[in-house]
């Protein structure tokens, strides 16, 4: 085990990732897992410290759990997963004594608020409307369509179905025809309806301190929902002056003090920047991972620091790369769904396999899968990893395996 | 596990190969880095990579120079290939082709690990440099068809996954050398066949494989290769005119121009070769079929290499024994020749009924179901009579070469076989009752049972990887066996106190002793039951009576950690002293292989401790302390002296340790 330095901070891990507490526990700070019982028993034998808790919707005993870590000496709390955002909030509240920081967790939590927030803030945003019903969505639909002067008959312009209170992909749909409308589940609504902005989209993951950025990394998303590489391709990197600013405009507007945020833009064909929503906690899709692969130090022990009081500036300075320059290589992912209906067994394709990209893939044996047919964005049955020296190539390789079938 | 640098490490040439090198590096450092508990995460790319390297040639070396580091790195933490000094070679050929790439990865890893300790290019705690060669050597031995083989049909419907298994074995055996595989094997296949099975299929495949790698290979000459040579020899070219193994065509052609002398060199040549292996060369079954119609001399019995006993029976029975000859011995039955000679040898055609009984078996036409079971377990290549008539031969001429083949039937086998040995015109009267009418009667105690009306037992249908007698009785045996069963239904105690004389016939000792109480399992008077094992068996304290007739016993059988495997069915043959004055017990097992491990030294010898062949021999003592029943006279003088008491503690200690571990008595 690592010395742990008695004089940095405890931290407290919100949520069960195996990822982050390998990370963490490699790391210099002392720190406890907060998580559902079911995983007391692994904790136990494998000598993880926890503390269990059922984080079901917010409620009042998220002051009891406060100050259940605050007597054990928690410094801080680091949401892991989108559900304990606002428990971190609140538990932060507690523990550093600003009570802001609840009010914040919620804004973060609400696709709508945060929304108009941003709105309100300055930062450009698509035509956006909340739905409680279908009917809401088929009104929207029509409204954006006919805004675009499309006539009866012609194809419509998609619109974006976000269920307010899910991450990332899921819950989040392409709306095309009132077909697709009939499909969602009950259960997603409320949620939040978007127009389709054209254009190139990516993700950003900005670690903050004191108020400001410490390491700020572009992912280039190459389909959404389907691969993503870092760092981003000089093209969007000639974009990063502006994207600095859009990232320090959130910070003030949503009044981030510190922390880790994981925003999405659009940048359009006019060359104008759209926000499209933020996140405060670590990303999906292993992108922490990437940023691992292709700059070499660990994004979790990253978040540590940006959370932990008692963090200093040079540590900061000496944990974190200089962004893109020290980058070795563009890493990139690849989420593999099995295109047929009926598959067998898993197999990479001979192309990719030979690919010098390519590294290796954690993909799940289909035997112990069922295809399931795809409505929302879902999940995929592994990722598939890729590493190189030319992001071009790379972006084109990510590309071409929405061609390929892994399973057959 | 630490590794020491080497200096003429394979060449990693090839940029695919370095490349993929560096991605396994890679992935390792990932999987180093992690925590214990998180290793889970990082086993599967490094797993992937492994399985994608191997594909390149020079791949497996790569692997290998890091094999050290994955194992520490945690490649294997949660599996059971954590633990090396547990793993199984025979379970490595089945992994290697497995249908997961990922088993496959693991697998080859592990390999590369025992090849690094066994270079000595790396140390691991749980694993000596010796030990890592020895398990590499079996796994070679175990797989020496797939190193050099012709694929078989089931090998080619693998595809690649047999192509990567032969890969691995082929770098195995290059940094392992091939020699040392050759001497295990040799000495394996000689201990196999020192049991004289009347089942020599597995064994003939290994000495062509063996036959195989030495053409190939050319592996250096020493002892193993003799051994080596001296089996393949006996299969391929025994004799001067087959030594170079051209073919029975013109092996054929060529002792027909030989002259008297020299066929009686190829004549005794074969003999020698046979009784020196157990093993008939198919030019020998062309010879003794050539023979038959040789009228200038008979070459027969010269190439049985018949005794006094054998020549006698010879001189009294020649036309039954060259019809048997005709009938019998054929290139895809050559081995009845063997059981023929043992059987001439063994004096049984002087016992009256035999030569009639035989005769019946000549002319004998095998009906319906027991038709079809012969030709499903043996083939086309001959008529099921011929090849049930040669399976006769070999069962009377080597009753304790009987095998029970992967079936629970090691009641039914170990009856054959004592009726081969004891009752030989018996046997042939079940065989007639089955081939002609498919069914078999019997009575217990007076009740007729017939197996025609009784439902399948523990065989089923019937085992088909046996012996062609076999192959016709067990399954009716087998049921008869599990009627009468039913029939004790009730009576206290063990049933195979009444089961075992009605089964086999009058000569099983009417009484009978169980060391555990069948309610409870656990011992019952075991030291009750030790001193009557004595005064029954043992000549110092029965009054020196030899047994006259094989009893059944049943033993308590136990793996090479002393732990309990199960019951099982052998017969007491004789109780004798070794070369070394130790008494000791010779049994039969029906079980394929004597030669087994029963932990704490107690190890069943199948040769050089005074043996018969198919014998399996334990010191009296350790053979007692696997025994729960036996069969003893109601009626016996007490002429002998009570067992010493030191006797037997000593062997209840030995029981204690290992099978009864759980059942002890109040004591």
């Amino acid at each position: 085990m690592t010395d742990k330095n008695p004089d940095k901070g405890y931290v407290a891990l919100l949520g069960w990732s195996l990822n982050a507490i390998d990370a963490v526990d490699r790391f210099d700070r002392r720190y406890v897992v907060v998580a559902p019982p079911w995983a007391q028993d692994y904790c136990k034998e494998n000598d993880i410290p926890f503390v269990p808790w059922d984080f079901d919707r917010l409620n009042e005993r998220s002051h009891e759990l406060a100050h259940q870590l605050d007597d054990m000496g928690v410094d801080v709390a680091i949401p892991l997963y989108e559900e304990t955002v606002e428990w971190a909030g609140a538990i932060n509240a507690v523990l550093l004594k600003n009570p802001r920081l609840l009010g914040q967790a919620m804004l973060f939590r609400d696709k709508s608020l945060m929304k108009r927030r941003a709105q309100l803030g300055g930062i450009r945003v698509g035509v956006f409307e909340e739905a409680h019903d279908r009917g809401d969505v088929i009104r929207f639909l029509k409204r954006v369509n006919q805004t675009l002067l499309k006539l009866d008959g012609d194809p419509n312009d998609p619109i974006h179905f976000k269920a307010f209170d899910k991450s990332g992909t899921a819950g989040h749909r392409v709306i095309r025809t009132p077909e697709d409308v009939d499909n969602i589940p009950d259960e997603e609504f409320p949620a939040l309806l978007e127009s389709h902005l054209d254009g190139w989209e990516f993700a950003v993951e900005a670690w903050i301190k004191n108020g400001k950025i410490q390491f700020l990394n572009i992912s280039e998303y190459v389909t959404l929902g389907y691969s993503v590489f870092v760092p981003a391709t000089p093209e969007l990197e000639a974009h990063r002056a502006r994207i600095t600013e859009e990232i320090e405009k959130l910070i003030e507007t949503f009044d981030i003090e510190f922390g880790f945020i994981h925003p999405e833009y659009f940048l359009t064909s006019d060359n104008k920047l759209y926000f499209g929503e933020v996140a405060y906690r670590p990303p999906g899709f292993n992108a922490l991972e990437l940023i691992e692969r292709a700059y070499g130090f660990n994004g979790y022990q990253g978040l540590v620091l940006a959370f932990d009081p008692k963090t200093t500036q040079e540590e900061l300075d000496a944990f974190f790369p200089r962004e893109v320059e020290d980058a070795k290589g563009h890493a990139g992912c690849f989420g593999v769904y099995p295109r047929r209906r009926v598959v067998s067994r898993l197999e990479v394709p001979e192309e990719t396999a030979n690919h010098p990209y390519f590294e290796f893939h954690e993909l799940s044996d289909p035997r112990e899968q069922k295809v399931a047919k795809r409505s929302a964005f879902g999940t995929h049955w592994g990722l598939a990893y890729f590493f190189g020296d030319n992001a071009h190539d790379l972006r084109d390789l990510l590309k071409k395996q929405e061609e390929l079938d892994y399973y057959v | 596990m630490t590794v020491t640098q080497r200096s003429d490490a394979d060449p990693e040439t090839g940029e695919v190969l370095t490349r993929l090198s560096g991605t396994l590096d890679v992935a390792i450092d990932r999987l180093e880095r992690a925590r214990p508990f998180a290793k889970g995460r990082y086993q599967g790319s490094v797993l992937d990579v492994i399985g994608r390297l191997v594909a390149q040639p020079g791949g497996l070396g790569a692997v290998r120079a890091r094999a050290a580091r994955m194992d520490a790195a945690g490649l294997f933490a949660g599996s059971d290939w954590d633990r090396p000094e547990v793993l199984l070679p025979q379970l490595v050929g089945g992994t290697l082709t497995s249908e997961d790439p990922a088993f496959q990865a693991l697998e080859v890893a592990s390999l590369a690990r025992f090849l690094a300790v066994a270079d000595g290019d790396a140390t691991h705690d749980d694993l000596h440099q010796e030990g890592a060669r020895h398990f590499l050597t079996q796994v070679l031995a175990l797989n020496l068809r797939d190193l050099f083989g012709a694929p078989d049909e089931a090998a080619r419907s693998l595809g690649a996954r047999h192509d990567l298994k032969r890969r691995v074995l082929t770098h195995i055996a290059d940094h392992v050398g091939l020699d040392d595989v050759l001497s295990v094997l040799v000495s394996e296949i000689w201990r196999l066949l020192e049991q004289r099975s009347v089942q020599v299929g597995v064994v003939k495949d290994m000495i062509a494989q063996i036959a195989v790698a030495l053409h190939e290979k050319g592996a250096a000459p020493g002892s193993a290769r003799l051994g080596a040579e001296r089996l393949v020899s006996a299969l391929f070219g025994p004799t001067t005119a087959s030594r170079d193994d051209p073919g029975i065509e013109v092996y054929l052609q060529r002792i027909s121009v030989a002259d008297d002398s020299g066929l009686s060199r190829e004549a005794m040549g074969f003999a020698r070769a046979m009784h020196d292996t157990g093993l008939v060369s198919d030019y020998h079954a062309a010879f003794l079929t050539w023979a038959l119609d040789h009228t200038d001399r008979p070459l027969i019995p010269e190439a049985l290499g018949l005794g006094s006993t054998g020549l006698d029976c010879w001189r009294h029975y020649r036309g039954l024994i060259e019809r048997l000859v005709q009938s019998a011995v054929t290139p895809a039955t050559p081995q009845a020749a063997y059981g023929l000679a043992m059987l001439l040898d063994r004096g049984i055609l002087h016992h009256a009924p035999m030569v009639p009984a035989l005769e019946r078996q000549l002319s004998l036409r095998i009906g319906g179901a027991a038709r079809e079971r012969i030709a499903l377990g043996f083939g086309p290549a001959v008529s099921p009579e011929t090849q049930l008539l040669a399976g006769v031969l070999s069962v009377l001429g080597q009753p304790l070469g009987v095998g029970q083949g992967a079936n629970p039937t090691c009641q039914s086998a170990r009856a054959i076989a004592l009726w081969a040995l004891n009752d030989p015109d018996y046997l042939l009267h079940l065989v007639t009752q089955v081939a002609e009418f498919d069914r078999l009667q019997m009575q217990f105690e007076g009740t007729p049972i017939d197996s025609a009306d009784l439902p399948q037992g523990l065989a089923g249908s019937g085992p088909i990887d046996a012996d062609p007698v076999s192959v016709l009785l067990v399954a009716h045996l087998d049921r008869i066996y599990a009627e009468m069963g039913r029939l004790c239904a009730g009576r206290p105690g063990d049933p195979h106190q009444w089961i075992n004389p009605q089964f086999h016939g009058w000569w099983v000792a009417r009484d009978c002793a169980v060391a555990v109480d069948v309610g409870t399992g656990k011992l019952a008077d075991y030291d009750g039951f030790l001193r009557r094992f004595f005064a029954a068996y043992h000549p110092a304290y029965n009054g020196g009576r030899p047994l006259a007739h094989p009893q059944p016993a049943g033993i308590a059988v136990t793996d090479a950690q002393q732990r309990f495997v199960g019951w099982h069915a052998i017969a007491i043959l004789r109780v004798a002293e070794d070369q070394a004055g130790r008494m000791r017990v010779y049994f039969y097992n029906p079980n394929n292989d004597s030669g087994q491990d029963w932990g704490n030294g107690v190890v069943v010898s199948t040769s050089g401790q005074g043996e018969r062949y198919g014998e399996g021999s334990l010191e009296f003592e350790a053979f007692l302390s696997r025994v729960y029943l036996f069969h003893d006279e109601p009626l016996r003088s007490r002429s002998g002296s009570e067992a010493d008491p030191a006797l037997i503690a000593k062997v209840r200690t030995l029981a204690v340790a290992s099978w009864a571990a759980d059942r002890q008595d109040q004591h």
